[in-house]
């Protein structure tokens, strides 16, 4: 429990900047929303008039932009896309730190099993992943029922921060994963956010090809966005289980690696 | 009983570095030197027997355990100086010694009181606000506050002045006396003879030899020094036993081991004005294993 607390309290700095970071999107996003509300239908006839790459760069796709959950929906694109940035150099950061500070002697020499380093430090980044997602939840309910007309916000919301938490895990485990088993710890951090804008820029890509829709699969961006989950109602249970196995097998994949290799000092 | 047992350990990174078939034993409340220059494979053999590396082939049994298969448990005993400290940032001496203590299940703070009055370490500063000594006097608390029965030390004197040296190395002794075993990584031959009972000699990732520093240092080698009236010819002092040659003008020196009453007799055939026999320096002695190594080499077809 040591280690669990020295990096809760490491991570508290940076957890509090992030929180902030997700009040001020979610704040001046719905702000804009105010300005845009006045105009209300012809917006969403604006929009639909752009051509659909430009439509795809935004985000928007088939969102109803006129109301107020509608917008978040492009609005939950970006904050996805900060989240994973948080879970990603959380878990490649929290693994790959003790080589880069060359605290790894110290730690390593202590009567802890490697496995249980890993535990304690896991399960400290899912908890400050767990806290952004909670704390974008509030800030976005706050936001949006500050513009919603009548609908019911809370439901859709907890069904996309629901998806967005299983994004978190997704690259919080990758980013363990890549720290964990790469022979260069100190490049966990960059390597993993390489991966991060990959998937992020074949999102974008689908968007604007529908012949490229087959592999939505291969990034974790598709599996919960707004239009999908608002749309439907609900989340896409392929993509649920999807999701969990991705994160087991990384997660197995950091725990074996870690206790086989050598540590880099 | 030995606390350390290393069988044909292997560490092997890429083609030249790393660590072939050391094998030695240190037994229990010992003060064992592990000596040889920087990069001959010292942190590699310590870092292996604590597990943060792995053996490619071989193994170090720690308490009679080895030492990757009971890795934490073992540890629980182990007390480790590396030789580059680095700690947490932002982090008060008090809280890292606190956060180190909290790994071992016993109450430590008497111990951490008294070992840092005793190495005169302010509790209350920044870790990062410390010197280079200072940094590793909060490694040595670091390493002794769990009372571990096995010390590992590498190199650990860099950057003590000598003052702080002798008071590190007053406590070593205390917790010797007590049963602690010791192993002592260094590349500075006075302090290991200073503090030693036995001392491992590595060299290029491979053991050339383990001696006791008594036997080291044992008459059977010698420093001549002879001056003569005449230069003395090169090939006359070719015999068993003579090492380092030196003849410069009238002065003649070699470090000699074996039956002295023969090199007498050779001396007697000279015309000497001066002579000194001396006992050499470990260093010499040791430079000496250095030497005959690369001999070997060179005859070696």
């Amino acid at each position: 429990m040591n280690l669990f607390f020295r990096e809760m309290k490491a991570a508290r700095k940076s957890l509090i900047l992030w929180c902030i970071g997700s009040f001020l999107m979610a704040a001046s996003g719905m702000a804009k929303f105010e300005g845009l509300d006045s105009t209300g239908e012809s917006l969403q006839q604006l929009v639909s008039t752009m051509p659909r790459s430009l439509q795809a760069v935004m985000g928007t796709g088939s969102l109803d932009l006129s109301t107020a959950v509608g917008y978040y929906g492009i609005l939950f694109t970006y904050l996805l896309l900060m989240a994973a940035i948080h879970s990603l150099m959380l878990g490649a950061g929290i693994i790959a730190k003790e080589e880069r500070g060359k605290t790894a002697e110290f730690l390593l020499s202590k009567p802890i099993s490697r496995s249980r380093i890993m535990t304690a430090k896991l399960a400290a980044a899912l908890v400050n992943v767990l806290i952004f997602n909670l704390v974008t939840f509030v800030f976005s309910v706050i936001s949006v029922a500050k513009f919603a007309k009548t609908e019911d916000s809370i439901s859709d919301l907890s069904l996309l921060m629901t998806g967005m938490f299983l994004v978190q895990l997704m690259f919080l485990a990758a980013g363990s994963g890549i720290a964990a088993s790469g022979k260069k710890p100190k490049r966990a951090v960059s390597m993993g956010t390489a991966l991060l804008l990959a998937a992020y820029i074949l999102s974008i890509a689908i968007d604007l090809s529908q012949k490229l829709e087959f592999l939505q699969y291969l990034t974790p961006f598709k599996y919960f966005e707004a239009k999908r989950v608002l749309i439907d109602g609900g989340l896409d249970p392929v993509f649920i289980l999807l999701s969990i196995g991705i994160v087991f097998i990384l997660t197995i994949v950091a725990y074996i690696s870690f206790n086989k290799r050598d540590i880099q000092v | 009983m030995n606390v350390i047992e290393l069988k044909n350990l292997t560490k092997m990174y890429g083609k030249s570095r790393g660590i072939r078939n050391i094998s030695f034993n240190v037994e229990e409340g010992e003060i064992f030197g592990f000596i040889g220059p920087n990069g001959a494979g010292k942190s590699t053999t310590i870092r292996t027997m604590l597990s943060l590396i792995y053996p490619t082939s071989g193994s170090a049994l720690i308490f009679g355990k080895d030492s990757v298969k009971f890795a934490p448990e073992i540890k629980r005993e182990i007390g480790y100086l590396p030789s580059e400290v680095f700690y947490y940032d932002n982090m008060k001496v008090k809280d890292l010694l606190k956060y180190s203590a909290s790994f071992y299940k016993k109450d430590c703070s008497h111990r951490i009181s008294q070992l840092s009055k005793m190495l005169d370490l302010d509790l209350n500063k920044k870790i990062d606000d410390l010197s280079f000594g200072n940094k590793k006097k909060v490694g040595i608390v670091q390493g002794l506050l769990h009372e571990p029965k096995l010390i590992i030390l590498d190199e650990p004197t860099s950057g003590l002045d000598p003052l702080m040296q002798q008071k590190f190395f007053d406590l070593l002794k205390e917790e010797n006396k007590k049963g602690t075993t010791i192993l002592f990584s260094s590349h500075i031959l006075s302090e290991v003879q200073k503090m030693c009972d036995r001392v491992a000699i590595i060299k290029e990732g491979e053991l050339v030899k383990v001696e006791k520093i008594s036997t080291l240092k044992e008459n059977n080698h010698k420093r001549f020094k002879l001056e003569t009236k005449m230069p003395v010819s090169q090939g006359f002092f070719q015999m068993d036993g003579v090492q380092n040659l030196e003849v410069k003008d009238q002065i003649t020196s070699f470090l000699y081991s074996g039956n002295i009453n023969s090199v007498l007799e050779k001396l007697t055939q000279l015309e000497l004005t001066n002579l000194w026999i001396e006992e050499p320096d470990l260093e010499e002695i040791f430079l000496h294993y250095y030497e005959k190594e690369n001999e070997d080499e060179y005859f070696s077809p």
